[in-house]
């Protein structure tokens, strides 16, 4: 007994120890190499031009999205070309998430210390990054006349403290999109002029007769009006709503203090509990639109109107491609003065990436003249770079000339403060709740005295 | 037989007609409750997008069955369409590295949490109990709070983006070894000691008393931790990069992307990715009849 | 156990009986030994990062800022939304449980009668569990959807007044609770189905010959011998439950009115929207105690030793 017992031990012994050695062994390998995935395209390009120089790979965290993932081959293949093939060694390597996910991985790889090269940045983040120095400045590598060419939007958004951190992606402007066929329906033209944009009684009214309650059950089968993307309550579209309420130039139109980390005074003016609470009215007292979001609304045609950015265009092309979809466009309604916010996504260069002269030129390139129209002829959305939007004549043309008249005319930038995250997730939620009943103007200046509590770390940023 | 249980057996009494009806009603409401959102998800994956949240009210026979009847959207997600391939969809091999990586974990669960479980049944060791706590212990703490140090831990031991680092951390699992250890503890020590008398081993003790004992029970927890592996999706979204790597419930959250949530492949995904487990477990359930058969016949 | 005596640097009896028995701890710890080294690795260093970082004033994207110390802790016991989270947690808890441990007993009796279709039945309960619980928090949201949702079409077609769920502050978390039963009870199910069928059949024979009705049957036999998978249930589904998350986030995010802000909602936003993962990190702590006091009891109470 004691024999086999012994035996035993050591066999026991051995296995356990062959199986921690395994582990170590098979964690120590090196990334297993999978075969690319990539498109045909990449590959024809990188048997084409000698490599001069070690093949450089540089990482690119971005947004999954399937038609982004097209354009970019063909921005990646067009940079190899580039002043005779001189970045022909530099091929990129997409980490892509979906959009809700992007900044909490960006977050994650940015504290485990993980190598970056190149970011996919909101925006209004900007700012947030560069606070952080989780982004390289590139104020020295671009002249005066290559900012220029790019929307004054897309320059302030991109810069912290007129430093200017990364050149933008595209643009983009919030309008009232409504479905011809309910509105002729309810015998309702929507102004196509800009000059002519109704007030929001006048859309309150509009939105009001297209509310249709055939069975008069109280639910309505078509509601008035959806407010923004998706189901969520974003500051990129319900924020519209608080600032318009001011005059320009007023508290309630700047919708924070110039030191970008005050809110009482300015988010919780009477004139933005007023908007707040014509917002809460929509919902509860008209009920033209619903309290709980139904994704797709519009598309389903089970809205008459939506006030959404420009990629809604691609959005009804997608969906009803035998185009069983009469879409129009009329300018954003507006207490006391129009706006919409602008602002999209911006190329960004990590701190701490190795491969910066690679990555600017990768940068420069995609958000240069040929990079930006390949891209726009992907994606089909509101490009940041005057030139090339001067020059698309689709833009002179209804519906997305509203869209170019729109930026340009009243279309400003969130609110631009490092702290913008923190403030997005208040805002979120006080206007959840205020939608829900709540008290407007109690939400109001909790939501303002909380958001000062969170961006109080960044107080000072910008002196 | 006394004649009462004779009468008994040939007249079904108004008690049994009424606990059968009782039972047919909550089978049918149970079968009800359970399949209509799972039904509601069939039928709007073999619709277009738009016509997904057509018909959701009124309800009707329109919510569950499709008006224009598509097998585009699986075809799509699979990289079989044109357009699918166009856009790089490939669920097949999502559905592969799935089921690689949660069979791993399930195979060197079987193994590592087995034998941790029959030590803390069976054998002897002083401040078990501490042992047991320090188990249990692991799991208090959140995904969300555990997630960034166990990506720098990964990263440290150079695993990151790779399938190890969707493996290896589960290859063993407290919760496994809790559950099976209160399974091994239900046998009888009777029949460890006949096994010893007989000249077994404590290895052979697992291999021919415990296991064979608690083959329910193993497979119990082996079709849970298959299940908890295969839905997981903050991990390996943070945890692993490459396309070529990427797990199913982060495939069907690739179809939302900024510009439009495709509905009718995310629906489409979502069966895709809810069927191998549930057919799984039907496959399975044979041997769970068994368990029965086997613990009756036991002397 | 005969006792050998030794030559040279002689040991004593006692010291021999030593020497086997740490020869057998050793050869026994060696069963736990790989377990044990994942869970240092995998799951105590995270734990005592977090412990560390919750001691500083520390965001995923900023790095290590300010060492604060306890005051984190006690900037913690102040907070009024921490206060409410932990409140919406319990309720959720206490409320949930009992709820799915009486439900789940009750079907996995009703799915263990040797009747044809039951297998089907199991299978169908246990679906929510395979599903991924986003897609089943949609399809729940709208279900409960106030305007034209299932539910309220339902109450509508018996005449009640329709209700709004999601957007209540009053009903958000049963609406949750709800959602989390209807997926979770299929686990707890499967689990009790087991421990059942780990009762030998001869005795539920022996009961019926002795003339034992169901009532009897399940009061004398059932659940003695399978209070030690109740119990098991209890304590684990005890800990999952005090880390709800997706349904929150995909159905309310924490409203209306921090109805739904359950803990780990509130860690997730402070730590990857508030920038401020070092409190996350605090308020993980505070949840790690909370659940290892709350097992401790429940091992102490629950505890049974059953023999055959």
């Amino acid at each position: 007994m004691n024999q086999r017992f012994r035996k035993n031990q050591t066999w026991m012994l051995v296995v356990a120890l062959a199986t921690i050695l395994g582990l170590v062994l098979a964690a120590c390998q090196p990334a297993a190499p999978a075969a690319p995935a990539a498109p045909a395209a990449e590959s024809g390009a990188a048997a084409a031009a000698p490599a001069a120089k070690e093949p450089v790979v540089l990482k690119f965290l971005k947004l999954n999205d399937p038609v982004e993932a097209i354009a970019y081959a063909k921005i990646e293949d067009e940079f190899r070309k580039i002043d005779g093939g001189k970045w022909s060694y530099v091929s990129i390597d997409y980490d892509t998430v979906s959009f809700r996910d992007l900044f909490p991985k960006i977050e994650t790889s940015v504290a485990a210390g993980v190598e970056l090269d190149l970011i996919q940045a909101d925006g209004p983040d900007m700012k947030h990054y560069a606070w952080n120095k989780v982004l390289r400045p590139l104020d020295d590598y671009f002249t005066a006349e290559e900012k220029a060419a790019f929307a004054p939007q897309s320059i302030e958004e991109g810069s912290y403290k007129g430093v200017f951190y990364g050149p933008p992606l595209m643009q983009s402007c919030s309008l009232m999109w409504y479905n011809k066929e309910m509105t002729d329906a309810a015998g309702i033209q929507p102004p196509k002029d800009l000059a002519d944009s109704w007030t929001m009684d006048e859309a309150l009214a509009a939105w009001q007769k297209t509310t249709v309650d055939s069975d008069g059950d109280g639910t309505p089968d078509v509601w008035g009006v959806r407010c923004g993307q998706g189901t969520w309550t974003g500051d990129y579209e319900h924020g519209i709503l608080r600032r318009s309420a001011g005059e320009k130039g007023s508290p309630t139109y700047a919708g924070m203090a110039p030191d970008g980390v005050t809110f009482q005074g300015y988010f919780d003016t009477p004139e933005a509990i007023g908007a707040m609470q014509f917002y809460q009215d929509m919902h509860q007292t008209y009920k033209v639109t619903p309290i709980e979001p139904i994704p797709n609304i519009f598309q389903s045609k089970k809205a008459a109107f939506v006030i959404y950015p420009d990629n809604i265009i691609g959005d009804i092309n997608n969906q009803y491609p035998d185009g069983n979809f009469q879409l129009g466009v009329t300018g954003i309604p507006y207490f006391k003065t129009q706006l919409c916010h602008t602002g999209s996504w911006h190329y960004g260069i990590s701190a701490n990436t190795k491969h910066f002269d690679e990555a600017l030129a990768f940068v420069k390139f995609a958000s240069g003249k040929e990079g930006s129209r390949i891209y726009y002829e992907a994606l089909r959305q509101l490009p940041a770079r005057l030139d090339l939007l001067n020059e698309l004549p689709e833009y002179n043309t209804y519906p997305q000339s509203l869209v170019k008249q729109g930026f340009e005319k009243f279309g400003i930038p969130r609110i631009q403060t490092p702290g913008y995250t923190e403030y997005q997730q208040v805002f979120a939620e006080v206007a959840q709740n205020i939608a829900a009943g709540a008290d407007v103007a109690q939400q109001m200046h909790d939501g303002a005295k909380q958001i000062e509590q969170l961006l109080a770390k960044y107080k000072g940023w910008n002196e | 037989m006394t004649a009462a249980t004779q009468s008994r057996r040939s007249r079904p009494s108004l008690r049994h007609i009424i606990g059968s009806i009782f039972t047919i009603l909550a089978y049918v409401l149970l079968v009800l409750l359970f399949m209509t959102p799972l039904m509601w998800m069939i039928g709007s994956s073999l619709r277009p997008s738009p016509e997904v949240f057509q018909y959701v009210f009124p309800l009707s026979w329109r919510t569950f069955v499709p008006i224009q009847f598509t097998l585009h959207n699986f075809f799509d997600i699979f990289g079989l369409s044109q357009e699918g391939h166009d856009l790089g969809f490939q669920f097949g091999r999502a559905l592969l590295n799935t089921a690689f990586v949660s069979s791993a974990v399930v195979s060197s669960s079987l193994i590592f949490n087995t034998m941790a479980a029959y030590f803390f049944a069976r054998l002897d060791f002083p401040r078990k109990n501490w042992l047991l706590v320090f188990v249990l212990g692991t799991f208090f703490l959140p995904e969300q709070a555990t997630i960034v140090p166990l990506y720098i831990v990964v990263r440290q031991l150079g695993f990151a983006n790779t399938y190890w680092a969707l493996i290896l951390p589960w290859y063993a699992s407290p919760f496994v070894i809790f559950v099976l250890s209160q399974f091994f503890q239900e046998i009888p020590k009777e029949l460890d000691e006949a096994a010893i008398i007989d000249g077994a081993s404590l290895l052979g003790v697992l291999r021919h008393v415990i296991v064979p004992n608690a083959r329910v029970g193993l497979l119990t927890v082996s079709l849970l931790e298959f299940q908890f592996i295969w839905n997981l999706f903050f991990w390996p979204l943070i945890a692993v990069g490459k396309k070529e790597l990427q797990v199913i419930q982060v495939a069907v959250a690739t179809q939302i992307t900024q510009r439009e949530i495709a509905w009718g492949r995310i629906f489409a995904g979502s069966v895709v990715a809810s069927l191998p487990v549930i057919l799984l477990f039907l496959a399975l359930q044979r041997y769970f009849v068994e368990g029965v058969a086997l613990s009756g016949l036991k002397g | 156990m005969a006792s050998t005596v030794r030559t040279g640097s002689s040991p004593s009896w006692w010291t021999f009986i030593q020497r086997r028995k740490t020869r057998n701890y050793i050869f026994a710890s060696l069963f736990v030994l790989p377990a044990v080294i994942n869970f240092l690795i995998f799951r105590y260093v995270p734990i005592v990062w977090a412990a560390r970082a919750s001691t500083w004033q520390y965001s995923l994207l900023g790095g290590y800022q300010n060492w604060i110390g306890a005051d984190q802790y006690l900037h913690a016991l102040q907070d009024p939304i921490l206060l409410k989270s932990l409140q919406v947690t319990f309720t959720y808890v206490i409320v949930k449980l009992p709820l799915e441990m009486v439900l789940a007993l009750a079907l996995a009796l009703f799915t263990n009668q040797a009747m044809r279709g039951m297998g089907t039945l199991r299978t169908i309960i246990f679906t929510p569990v395979v599903m991924s619980m986003v897609v089943v928090s949609v399809v729940w949201a709208l279900i409960f959807n106030a305007d034209s949702g299932l539910l309220n079409a339902l109450l509508r077609m018996v005449g009640l007044p329709k209700q709004i769920f999601l957007s209540n502050p009053h009903l958000a978390l049963p609406s949750i609770i709800t959602t989390t039963l209807w997926k979770d009870i299929g686990f707890s199910t499967i689990l009790i189905v087991a421990g059942l069928k780990g009762i030998p059949g001869q005795f539920y024979e022996a009961a019926v010959i002795d003339g034992a009705n169901r009532w009897h049957l399940f009061r004398h036999i059932t659940l003695p011998l399978f209070r030690r998978t109740l119990f098991f249930v209890i304590v684990t589904q005890t800990i999952f439950s005090f880390q709800v998350f997706i349904p929150v986030y995909s159905m309310t995010q924490g409203g209306p009115l921090d109805s739904t802000k359950v803990l780990v909602y509130y860690i997730y936003q402070l730590g990857f929207r508030f920038q401020d993962m070092g409190y996350a990190a605090t308020v993980s702590m505070i949840l790690l105690v909370i659940l290892l006091l709350i097992s401790l009891i429940q091992i102490r109470l629950l505890r049974s030793n059953v023999e055959y």
